[in-house]
C-alpha cells in the first residue's frame, strides 16, 4: 500500500503529463523507491494510476534495467561490467564482492544488507572500475577497498 | 587552447547561474531573440559545420532544416542524454560542470525549429546531472530566460527532464521518441523520418547533449570563428574527448577537433599506466572499430578515423595495454550488446547470442578454423538488421578481424588465450 | 502505378505495394514470418530479404517494409538475399526447440516450411537453447514459449488489431516473452486466433490438439452458424470428428479472422448424444424405411385431416437449398401450412429490417472497417456478434468516431468493447451529417426502424439478424407466403407438424395428431417425434446461407458424418466385449457406423418423389436462379435488387 500523500503526487504527475504513459517510468521508478522493488503490488498500483492493465504495466517494467521485478533486499550494490571497467579488472571486483557477500550475482546477504547485480557502463569509466551503492558511487576499486566500503555501508 | 563546452568550468563545483550570466551566458539567446529571425540562427549552424556529437556526427543544422516548415500541430525537440555508451561520459561531466550552456542550447535550438516544448531525456544514472539541470532550468525560468515570452519576445518555450530506466537502446532516436511517450522502447521503422512524423506523430529533432550546448557559443560568435577552432581543415569546433582504460591519467578533456590521438593520449592523459605498453584503443565507444598502434596518428574528427576503419563515435576513447586479451575486450562488448538488445530484430536478439557463443568457445580454446568464416558473417550479415544497434556491435569485431586476426589464429591453434597461463 | 522487376519479371501494382506483396501478386512467395496482411509492418524477422539490384535502393532490403517504386530491378534469388534468409533461420533455430514430432503445428507450420525450404539442417551454435516457462492461458490455447521466433504477431493482432490488454511481450533482449501478466483464461473473445496467427507452435488449440496432422484432416470452406455475420471458416475434422476449427479468409466478410465461439465451439457437431437413427415410433429404422414411414403416414394425415391441417416448418438456420424445395412441397399441398419462423414478431422484424435496407446501403464487415463515423443502437455486440466489433475497431483505429446510443447503459458492455465510444441518448444527437462513410448498426433485438428513418442518405446499415440464414428465411417467407408457426396454430386448425431443423418450443407440440421432425442437433425432437430423421449438419453438407447484410455464402461439405471413430461403442467393431479391441474395425459396411444421415434438402427432395413420384425441381431456377454458381472459395454474393424487391 501506498500513503495517500505519494499516491496524491503521482496522480498529480500523471496529470501534467501529455499523455499518462509518458509518466509510466516516473511513476514505477517511484513505486520502486518506495518499496525498494517493483512489486505485484507495485506494477496493479502503476496500472490504476495509469489506466494501463498489469501486463501493459509489466510489458514496460521488464524492458528496463533498473526497474527491478525481484526482490531487492537492503542496499542494492550494481557493479559495472562493462568494457572500460573490464579493462581495470572488474571481474575480479565481482568475485570478490561475491565472496565477500556469499552471493550469486542477483542474490542477497544472508544478513538482508546487500543485493548484488551486475550493469552495464554507469558512464564513469575514468574511475573504472566502479560500483554503485544505493546512490553513491565508489570508483577506482580494489579489493581492499571494496572490503572498506562494505563495512561502512553495512 | 580555447574552451568552448568548458569555458565556464569551476574545478571542484558546477558554475553557478549568476557566474555563467556573468561571463556572457544566455548571450546568445538575447542576441538571437531580438536580433535574428529562426531561419538566420538555423543557417549559422549549419554554415558552422557542426556535426552530430552522440557518434553518428550528423550535420546538426540539416538535421533541423528536414523539419518541414508548415506543418500544423506541435513540434518537438529532443535532446538526447541516455549516454549509455561503455566508455562514455562525456556528457555527464558536462552537464555537473554547467548545466546552462545545455539550457541555453535547447532554447535556441526550439527558437530556430519553433518548438513550444522540449524534452532533455537523460539517463538513470546521472542523476547529479539530472539535479543540477533541474536547478538550472528552474533558475533560467525565474530569470525569464524560459517558460512563457521569453526576455518579453513572443517566443515561448518550456523545458522538460524525463529520466529514464535504463538501457541502451533508449539513445536510439526513435527508440527515446517511444520511451518518452512511454511504449516499449523497440526503434521504429524509418522512414518516416522522425524529423517528419516523430513524438506523438509530430516533427521531432533530437540532438546530443554535446551537440546542443555547442549551439549558444556558436551563435555568439559566428560560423567561422567556430570552424576555426577545428585541427584539421575540414573540421569545426571542439570536442569533448573521454578516455578510460590503461592511461595515466583517464580525463574527459576538451581539445580542438582533429587533434590527432597520440596527442590525446600521450599528453592529456599522461600516456599509459607505468610499465604498459600500448595494444589497441576503441576510438569512439563501445560500437567503433579498434584501432592499432598504426592508427595513433590518425585526427581525431569524424572523416579521417572513418578513413582507417572505424569511427569517431561519441568520442570515447578506451585503451587496452599488451596485457589485455582483444577476444575477451571483444567478448565483454558482444556481451554488453547481446543484453541491452531490445530484441525486436533476429539479428540483434539472435545473431549476437552466436557472436558471443563463438567468441567464449574461442577465449576458452575451443575454437575451430571455421569460426572465422562464421564471425565475418556475422559482422556482414548483422548490418541488415532493424536499426543501427546490431552493426554497431559488430564494430569491435570487425575492428579485431581486420586489425587483430593473428592474435584470433593464435586462440584457435593454440586451443588456448595466450594472455593466459 | 509503379513499375517494377522482380525475377525478370515486369510487375505494375498500385503505390503502396510492398515489394513482398508485388512479388506475391505474380506467384513468387518470398518468405517471412514477421509479415501479416492484416498487421502493421514490423519488419522484424528479416526473413524476406532481397536484393535490389537497380533502382533507388540498392542491395539487401526487406521487402515487406519497402514500397515498390518505379525503376527497381528486385532479385529474390540471388546468393546475397539466400544467404541471409539462410541465416535468419540459423539465428531462429538456435533456440527453436526440434519438436517437431511432438508439436500440434508439425506440418502447418511456417518456420519449418522454411527451415527446410532454406536449407537449413547443420547446427553450427554450440551453445544450450534458451528456455520460458509456460503459462496457463485458459481452456482454448495451449501455450508453449519455447518455440516463440519473436516474430510479434500475436501481440500486434491481440492488442493492435483486437485491442486486448491481458496479453502483451514482457523483458527484453533474448528474454522477450509473449503472454500474461500471471497464468489466467485469455480475455480477449478473439484469442483463439493466435492459433491461426502464430507461424509456429507457441499458441496451438488446446480443444484439439495431438488429434491429427494437417493432412489427416477432411475439411472445405464453411461459414459460421453462430450468428448471423457470416463469417467464414473451416471445419477440420479427423475420423468424423471436428478437431479444430480455423478462421478462412474473406476479406468482405471477416478478414482473416473468426471469433472464439466460432473457433471453439464444436460442442454442437459434436455432441455424442446427437441423433444420428432414423426413428418410427421410436424404434430405429433403416433411413429409407423411416421416410416411407413419413411419406405414408403424411398422406394419409393430409387424407384425414386436410392440407390446413398440416404445417411443414423450416427455421433460420435451415440452408436456402432446404427452404426452397420445402416450399415446394408446400406447394403440392394446397392449404399446407408453411413455416420459415416460429415467432411472428421476429418473423415481422427479419422480413421489415431486410426491406428496409434500400438496395447496396446494407454495409458488409469490410465497410465497417473502413467507416468514419459509427452508430451502434443499443446492443450487447460482445455477446451477439462480437466480429462486428472487431470490423468497427478497425476502423476506430484508423480515427473513426464511434457513438453508441444507449439512454440507459450498464458499465460492464462498454467495458467490453475493443474501442471507445461516445455514449449519446438519441440517435439525433449523432452527427452522421458530417460522415463520408457513415454506418448505423443495430443488434438482432432492435425494432424500432422507423426510428432510422432520419438518418441523412448515404449512411449505410449494418442490421444483424438472429439466425445465420434469417435474411434468408424472411425472403423465402415472404416469396412463398409463408406464416410464422405461432400465428398458423393459433388459428386452431393446426394438428401435424413436419419440423425441419428447426428447435420446437415444447408447447407448440402439444395437442397434436402428427409430429415428424428431421435434424441433427440434440434439441429434443427425435423422441417425441412419431418419424423421425437424422440429417446431416451444416459442416457435414453443403448449402448456402445469407448473412445480415444480403450475401449469399455458399458452404461445402467439410466430411462425412457418422460417429466419430473415437469412443466408437463396441458393437461397430463386431464384438459385443464392453471394451472395444484396438484395431479398427473389421465389419464391412457401405456407410460409417451413424452415418447414415442425408441433408435436409436432400430428404425434401425425396420427400417429394415418395409423395408425387416426379423428382423435385431444381431449387436455383426462377427467381433463385443467380444464386446457383456462387464460389464457396469467394466473397459470397451481395443479393441482386430483383431478389430483394418484394
Amino acid at each position: 500500500m501506498i500513503s495517500e500523500q505519494l499516491k496524491k503526487s503521482l496522480q498529480q504527475r500523471v496529470e501534467t503529463a501529455i499523455t499518462p504513459r509518458e509518466a509510466a517510468v516516473d511513476v514505477m521508478k517511484e513505486l520502486q523507491r518506495h518499496y525498494g522493488w517493483l512489486t505485484d503490488e507495485a506494477v496493479g498500483e502503476a496500472g490504476e494510476l495509469l489506466g494501463l492493465s498489469p501486463l501493459q504495466v509489466e510489458e514496460l517494467a521488464t524492458f528496463y534495467e533498473k526497474i527491478y521485478r525481484r526482490p531487492v533486499t537492503g542496499k542494492l550494490i550494481q557493479v559495472c561490467d562493462s568494457i572500460s571497467c573490464w579493462s581495470g579488472c572488474c571481474d575480479g571486483i565481482i568475485e570478490h564482492l561475491k565472496k565477500r557477500l556469499d552471493v550469486e550475482l542477483g542474490g542477497s546477504s544472508a544478513d538482508g544488507k546487500f543485493t548484488l547485480v551486475p550493469c552495464c557502463c554507469l558512464g564513469r569509466c575514468g574511475d573504472a572500475p566502479v560500483m554503485v551503492i544505493g546512490e553513491t558511487f565508489y570508483g577506482n576499486l580494489t579489493p581492499e577497498k571494496v572490503d572498506q566500503i562494505l563495512e561502512k555501508e553495512r | 587552447m580555447e574552451q568552448v563546452l568548458f569555458r565556464h568550468n569551476r574545478p571542484d563545483r558546477s558554475v553557478t547561474f549568476e557566474e555563467y550570466c556573468a561571463e556572457g551566458g544566455f548571450d546568445a539567446l538575447k542576441k538571437a531573440l531580438t536580433a535574428m529571425t529562426p531561419d538566420e540562427v538555423q543557417q549559422t549552424v549549419i554554415d558552422s559545420g557542426l556535426r552530430g556529437r552522440g557518434g553518428a556526427g550528423f550535420p546538426t543544422g540539416k538535421k533541423w532544416s528536414f523539419v518541414p516548415r508548415n506543418l500544423p500541430g506541435p513540434r518537438w525537440l529532443i535532446c538526447n542524454g541516455d549516454e549509455m555508451e561503455p566508455g562514455t561520459y562525456k556528457d555527464r561531466v558536462l552537464l555537473e560542470k554547467n548545466p546552462f550552456s545545455l539550457i541555453e542550447g535547447v532554447t535556441l535550438a526550439s527558437y530556430a525549429l519553433g518548438v513550444r516544448h522540449a524534452f532533455i531525456f537523460l539517463r538513470r544514472d546521472y542523476e547529479t546531472a539530472a539535479a543540477n539541470l533541474q536547478a538550472g532550468i528552474d533558475a533560467a525560468k525565474k530569470a525569464g530566460l524560459l517558460g512563457e515570452r521569453i526576455l518579453g519576445t513572443e517566443f515561448s518555450c518550456d523545458i522538460d527532464l524525463h529520466l529514464s530506466a535504463g538501457r541502451y537502446i533508449c539513445g536510439e532516436e526513435t527508440a527515446l521518441i517511444n520511451a518518452l511517450e512511454g511504449k516499449r522502447p523497440n526503434p521504429r521503422q524509418k522512414p518516416p523520418f522522425p524529423a517528419v512524423k516523430g513524438l506523438w506523430g509530430g516533427p521531432t529533432v533530437v540532438n546530443n547533449v554535446e551537440t546542443l550546448a555547442n549551439v549558444p557559443a556558436i551563435i555568439a560568435n559566428g560560423a567561422a570563428w567556430f570552424k576555426g577552432l577545428a585541427r584539421n581543415p575540414e573540421g569545426a569546433g571542439t570536442k569533448l574527448f573521454c578516455v578510460s582504460g590503461s592511461v595515466v591519467n583517464p580525463v574527459c578533456i576538451e581539445l580542438p577537433i582533429g587533434t590527432p590521438l597520440r596527442e590525446i593520449i600521450d599528453q592529456a592523459c599522461g600516456g599509459l599506466k607505468p610499465g604498459k605498453k600500448f595494444k589497441a584503443c576503441i576510438p569512439g565507444g563501445a560500437s567503433t572499430q579498434f584501432l592499432s598502434e598504426a592508427h595513433l596518428d590518425v585526427p581525431m574528427d569524424f572523416d579521417p578515423v572513418v578513413k582507417v576503419g572505424s569511427r569517431l563515435g561519441s568520442g570515447a576513447i578506451i585503451v587496452f595495454d599488451e596485457g589485455h586479451c582483444l577476444v575477451e575486450a571483444t567478448l565483454n562488448l558482444i556481451k554488453f550488446f547481446a543484453r541491452e538488445s531490445c530484441g525486436w530484430c533476429t539479428p540483434c536478439r539472435e545473431g549476437l547470442q552466436f557472436v558471443k557463443e563463438i567468441l567464449e568457445r574461442i577465449e576458452r580454446g575451443g575454437g575451430e578454423e571455421r569460426d572465422l568464416d562464421l564471425l565475418r558473417d556475422h559482422t556482414r550479415f548483422l548490418s541488415y538488421a532493424f536499426c543501427a544497434f546490431a552493426p554497431g556491435a559488430m564494430s569491435p569485431l570487425d575492428g579485431l578481424l581486420a586489425n587483430f586476426e593473428d592474435e584470433v589464429r593464435e586462440h584457435i591453434t593454440r586451443k588456448r588465450c595466450p594472455l593466459k597461463g | 502505378m509503379p513499375k517494377l522487376i522482380i525475377d525478370d519479371i515486369e510487375v505494375e501494382v498500385p503505390a503502396g505495394t510492398s515489394v513482398l506483396e508485388a512479388a506475391r501478386s505474380v506467384g513468387i512467395t518470398i518468405p517471412h514470418f514477421c509479415y501479416h496482411p492484416a498487421l502493421a509492418i514490423a519488419a522484424a524477422c528479416r526473413l524476406c530479404a532481397v536484393k535490389m539490384l537497380d533502382g533507388p535502393v540498392k542491395g539487401i532490403q526487406m521487402s515487406c517494409a519497402l514500397p515498390a517504386q518505379d525503376g527497381m530491378v528486385v532479385s529474390t534469388t540471388d546468393p546475397d538475399a539466400l544467404k541471409m534468409r539462410k541465416l535468419v533461420i540459423e539465428w531462429l533455430m538456435i533456440n527453436h526447440p526440434h519438436d517437431c514430432p511432438v508439436c500440434d503445428e508439425g506440418g502447418e507450420c511456417l518456420l519449418q516450411d522454411f527451415t527446410i525450404a532454406g536449407g537449413h539442417g547443420i547446427r553450427r551454435y554450440q551453445g544450450k537453447k534458451r528456455t520460458h516457462v509456460n503459462q496457463y492461458l485458459g481452456e482454448g490455447i495451449y501455450h508453449e514459449m519455447n518455440r516463440c521466433i519473436q516474430c510479434y504477431r500475436c501481440v500486434r493482432f491481440y492488442q493492435e488489431y483486437a485491442g486486448g490488454t491481458d496479453f502483451g511481450v514482457t523483458g527484453c533482449a533474448g528474454r522477450v516473452y509473449f503472454g500474461r501478466f500471471d497464468d489466467g483464461p485469455l480475455e480477449s473473445p478473439f484469442s483463439g486466433n493466435l492459433v491461426d496467427i502464430c507461424p509456429t507452435g507457441v499458441f496451438t488449440d488446446k480443444t484439439g490438439r495431438f488429434r491429427a496432422r494437417y493432412w489427416d484432416y477432411q475439411y472445405a470452406p464453411s461459414i459460421c452458424p453462430h450468428c448471423s455475420a457470416g463469417c467464414n471458416l473451416s471445419p477440420q475434422a479427423y475420423h468424423r470428428e471436428v478437431i479444430k476449427i480455423v478462421a478462412r479468409r474473406n476479406d468482405e466478410v471477416n478478414g482473416w479472422f473468426i471469433c472464439d465461439r466460432a473457433r471453439f465451439d464444436k460442442s454442437d457437431l459434436n455432441d455424442p448424444l446427437r441423433p444420428r437413427q432414423a426413428l418410427v415410433d421410436g424404434s430405429p429404422v433403416e433411413w429409407e424405411a423411416a421416410l416411407n414411414a413419413l411419406a405414408t403416414r403424411l398422406r394419409e394425415f393430409v387424407q384425414s385431416h386436410g392440407a390446413d391441417s398440416l404445417a411443414l416448418v423450416g427455421s433460420t438456420r435451415l440452408s436456402l437449398e432446404a427452404g426452397i424445395l420445402l416450399a415446394e412441397l408446400a406447394a403440392r399441398y394446397k392449404g399446407v401450412r408453411l413455416c420459415y419462423f416460429i415467432d411472428p414478431a421476429e418473423a415481422q422484424l427479419s422480413l421489415s429490417k431486410v426491406e428496409w435496407v434500400p438496395a447496396g446501403m446494407a454495409a458488409s464487415q469490410a465497410e465497417l472497417r473502413e467507416a468514419d463515423f459509427i452508430a451502434i443502437l443499443p446492443c450487447d455486440l460482445m455477446e451477439e456478434s462480437p466480429m462486428i466489433a472487431l470490423a468497427i475497431r478497425q476502423a476506430f483505429v484508423k480515427g473513426a468516431k464511434v457513438y453508441l446510443v444507449a439512454p440507459h447503459l450498464t458499465a460492464l458492455n462498454l467495458e467490453r468493447l475493443p474501442f471507445q465510444v461516445q455514449v449519446v441518448p438519441e440517435l439525433a444527437d449523432v452527427p452522421l451529417g458530417e460522415a463520408k462513410r457513415g454506418i448505423v448498426v443495430a443488434g438482432a433485438g432492435f425494432a424500432d426502424l422507423k426510428g432510422l428513418e432520419a438518418v441523412p442518405t448515404g449512411v449505410k446499415f449494418v442490421l444483424l439478424q438472429p439466425g445465420p440464414n434469417s435474411f434468408g428465411a424472411a425472403l423465402l417467407a415472404r416469396e412463398y407466403r409463408a406464416v410464422p408457426l405461432r400465428e398458423a396454430i393459433a388459428s386452431g386448425k393446426v394438428k401435424g407438424i413436419l419440423a425441419l431443423e428447426t428447435d420446437l418450443p415444447e408447447e407448440l407440440r402439444q395437442g397434436l395428431t402428427f409430429f415428424a421432425a428431421a435434424d441433427w442437433r440434440n434439441n429434443g425432437a427425435a423422441e417425441p417425434a412419431s418419424v423421425f430423421l437424422p440429417t446431416s449438419a451444416w459442416a457435414e453438407t453443403g448449402g448456402t446461407w445469407i448473412n445480415y447484410e444480403g450475401r449469399a455464402q455458399r458452404y461445402r461439405q467439410a466430411y462425412k458424418t457418422g460417429l466419430p471413430l473415437r469412443g466408437l461403442p463396441a458393437r461397430y467393431y463386431g464384438s459385443q466385449e464392453a471394451e472395444p479391441p484396438a484395431h479398427p474395425p473389421r465389419v464391412h459396411r457401405a456407410v460409417a457406423p451413424g452415418g447414415d444421415t442425408r441433408s435436409a434438402w436432400m430428404l425434401v427432395a425425396e420427400l417429394i418423389f415418395k409423395l408425387t413420384g416426379e423428382p423435385a425441381a431444381e431449387p436455383y431456377a426462377g427467381k433463385w436462379a443467380p444464386l446457383k454458381h456462387i464460389d464457396p472459395e469467394g466473397p459470397g454474393m451481395r443479393l441482386p435488387a430483383e431478389l430483394l424487391a418484394g
